[in-house]
């Protein structure tokens, strides 16, 4: 993909090595993507598949010397790679803001809630402490917290899971940042949660025009959320469409075998799941050629050799030489 | 006769302060009188989110935790008042896998080993078992010998199901067996269990958070809600009716991986957290999130469920569900 000027960030061949007693783990290998202003990219793929580590080099969040990182992040034209410490600082929180997973250990236990969200209000602006607090206050109802005056005085362990992680999107959004990455946000929570926190997250970004990158294994999710998909492997993109063609039509093996493993809530049970046989590799130990020639029904003996490069069109791209079988080998299915 | 029925079923735990005087200052209403049966080779699932009692129920039944009142009867014996010896004789029909097979696993026990313990308990000649349960749960001869950390989360899956069946049991709990697997690792996992029972004709108590799962795997489904079953039904009955608002609620929150089905959803989005199982509401527990509730009801209509707790029974909508004004709506 090219970086065309409307892109907010971009991304290009992007790699990321740690170095280990057992080997290189090559976790991210090569990976270039875009997001535009407002849009909803969603990154899915399984455990180890390299989605977080690619959003935690972005935020420039990998110790340095374990980490080995190559390639380009353009964001507004500046390499954020390239840029020291000091102006990395400046840009998170301010520009671009990251939640996670676990909002319980995203939280300083000793500090009361509504000063830590003050917190980061105060280290980008010039503002003192009570017009701070008062935000704080402001942002905390923002996001739909229950009594905000009252809640901010308490610790994040007075919090349920799902107030936790509307605290930390309330940080996150403090400084109204162009970009938020948004690592599992709702991985552990309930579902009527997820419901409420996903809901909430779209609300902000019509609002502000937040782009958000959704990195989750939940195919659900994405469905729901993401304007554009990308489907990792192995620490590499082998698919990148926007939701609908990515669930209707995939051309990656990966993805059709991704989507044929999934119980589905929305049908009744016709038939066994379809599971992908093996398991995901070791990083450090990634077959040759395409990554996921030891899985896959359609491999042949150059993909064995081969590491398929990226095709297709702009809009709808696969990293697989024989994609135009799993195309046909979908249409058969959905046709029967 | 159902291979298992629980009646009444109650887990209460003390909440204590104090070290030299302790004293007790409430009550946890995990499992809060529950009734449900398994039948021979039938899969159950018991739904609903955190904390809502359901592996305080898994646990319960098979007595790992004392039920605090309530019958547990299994094969028409009643577990709550067998004694020791009897217990473990009757643990052999009965068996449980966890969500966590890497906490379940002895770490400094090779596979053999592991499999080996069920036969040594019951002095019992396992003879050529542990290849045949190897065979079994789709692992190969030459991974008995390995311990627990050298096999990924799937195959270590695979052991803690080959112990459960070990010895034949006729029940097994499986308390969020596929949660903490990759999607991918998931289905092998459930089609193992689906081809275990074909061959096996256990029967299966299915705690689980994921609704999809769910569908796919259970052939009831019991609804819990703090402590209380609210809604229970045959599954696709279940997802194509739900009649109790707050099964509504939860199986329109679960996204379809279908853009296209997404974008005319809606989730009926639930007001606010669970309430403490120290001091549930009157009435109706739901009550204080049910959209129902908030805004269909009037004046009267409230009041009952704020003094009355509605009943586990058929309101004419086909299958019961604990709610006064019961009504089947389609959410998917």
């Amino acid at each position: 993909m090219t970086a065309g000027r409307e892109q907010l960030v971009s991304v290009e061949d992007l790699h990321v090595e740690f170095h280990t007693d057992a080997g290189v783990v090559k976790a991210v290998d090569g990976v270039s993507w875009s997001i535009s202003p407002g849009e909803t990219l969603g990154i899915v793929g399984e455990s180890g598949s390299g989605k977080s580590v690619s959003a935690l080099a972005l935020m420039g969040l990998l110790q340095k010397p374990q980490a080995k990182i190559r390639g380009r992040v353009l964001f507004r034209g500046r390499d954020l790679l390239a840029a020291g410490e000091d102006e990395m600082r400046s840009l998170r929180g301010n520009d671009i803001s990251m939640i996670f997973q676990d909002p319980l250990s995203a939280l300083n236990p000793v500090f009361k809630v509504g000063h830590q969200v003050a917190e980061v209000i105060q280290a980008h602006e010039k503002i003192g402490r009570i017009p701070a607090r008062k935000r704080a206050v402001e942002l905390l109802a923002e996001v739909g917290i229950p009594n905000p005056r009252q809640r901010a005085q308490e610790y994040p362990h007075q919090y349920s899971g799902g107030m936790r992680q509307r605290a930390m999107i309330a940080m996150a959004l403090a400084l109204d940042p162009a970009l938020l990455l948004a690592d599992e946000p709702t991985t552990a929570l309930d579902v009527t949660v997820q419901a409420q926190i996903m809901s909430l997250l779209g609300k902000l970004q019509e609002e502000r025009g937040t782009a958000i990158v959704l990195i989750t294994h939940d195919l659900g999710v994405v469905a729901g959320h993401a304007d554009r998909v990308l489907v990792m492997y192995a620490g590499r993109l082998v698919e990148t469409a926007g939701a609908d063609a990515l669930v209707h039509a995939p051309r990656h093996p990966y993805t059709l075998g991704l989507l044929s493993s999934l119980a589905r809530l929305d049908r009744r049970r016709t038939d066994r799941l379809r599971p992908i046989p093996g398991q995901p590799p070791s990083l450090i130990h990634v077959p040759p050629g395409c990554a996921f020639h030891p899985r896959c029904a359609f491999a042949t003996e150059r993909c064995r050799v081969d590491v398929p490069p990226l095709t297709g069109g702009p809009g709808h791209a696969a990293a697989c030489h024989h994609q135009d079988r799993v195309a046909e080998a979908r249409a058969a299915v959905v046709e029967a | 006769m159902a291979l298992l029925e629980v009646s009444g079923l109650v887990k209460h735990f003390p909440v204590t302060r104090g070290i030299l005087f302790r004293h007790q200052i409430g009550t946890v209403k995990a499992v809060d009188g529950i009734s449900f049966s398994v039948d021979r080779g039938e899969t159950l699932a018991l739904v609903g989110e955190s904390g809502c009692g359901k592996s305080t129920t898994a646990r319960a039944v098979l007595r790992l935790v004392e039920p605090t009142a309530g019958s547990v009867r299994f094969d028409g014996e009643e577990l709550t008042e067998a004694g020791t010896d009897r217990l473990r004789t009757l643990r052999r029909e009965m068996q449980i896998v966890f969500q966590d097979p890497y906490a379940s696993l002895n770490p400094r026990q090779p596979v053999r080993t592991i499999l080996t313990e069920p036969f040594k308990i019951h002095r019992i000649d396992p003879g050529d078992r542990v290849a045949e349960l190897l065979a079994l749960v789709g692992l190969a001869p030459e991974h008995e010998g390995r311990y627990p950390h050298e096999f990924s989360g799937g195959q270590r899956q695979r052991v803690g199901i080959a112990r459960a069946i070990a010895l034949d049991p006729k029940l097994v709990v499986c308390d969020e067996p596929v949660s903490a697997l990759d999607v991918s690792i998931q289905a092998q996992v459930l089609n193992l269990l689906e081809d275990i029972q074909d061959r096996l004709g256990l029967a299966y108590l299915f705690i689980a958070h994921d609704l999809s799962v769910v569908r796919h795997i259970a052939d009831r489904v019991a609804v819990m809600y703090l402590g209380a079953i609210v809604e229970e039904a045959p599954t696709d009955e279940l997802f194509e009716f739900p009649s109790h608002p707050y099964t509504q609620a939860l199986i329109s929150a679960v996204p379809v991986a279908d853009p296209r089905k997404e974008r005319v959803r809606t989730p009926i989005l639930l007001a606010g957290d669970v309430p403490s199982p120290l001091d549930p509401p009157s009435g109706c527990r739901f009550r204080t999130r049910c959209p129902k509730f908030a805004l269909d009801l009037s004046e009267d209509e409230r009041r009952r469920c704020c003094d009355e707790p509605p009943e586990l029974v058929d309101r004419g909508t086909g299958h019961p569900a604990a709610c006064h004004y019961a009504e089947a709506v389609a959410v998917l």
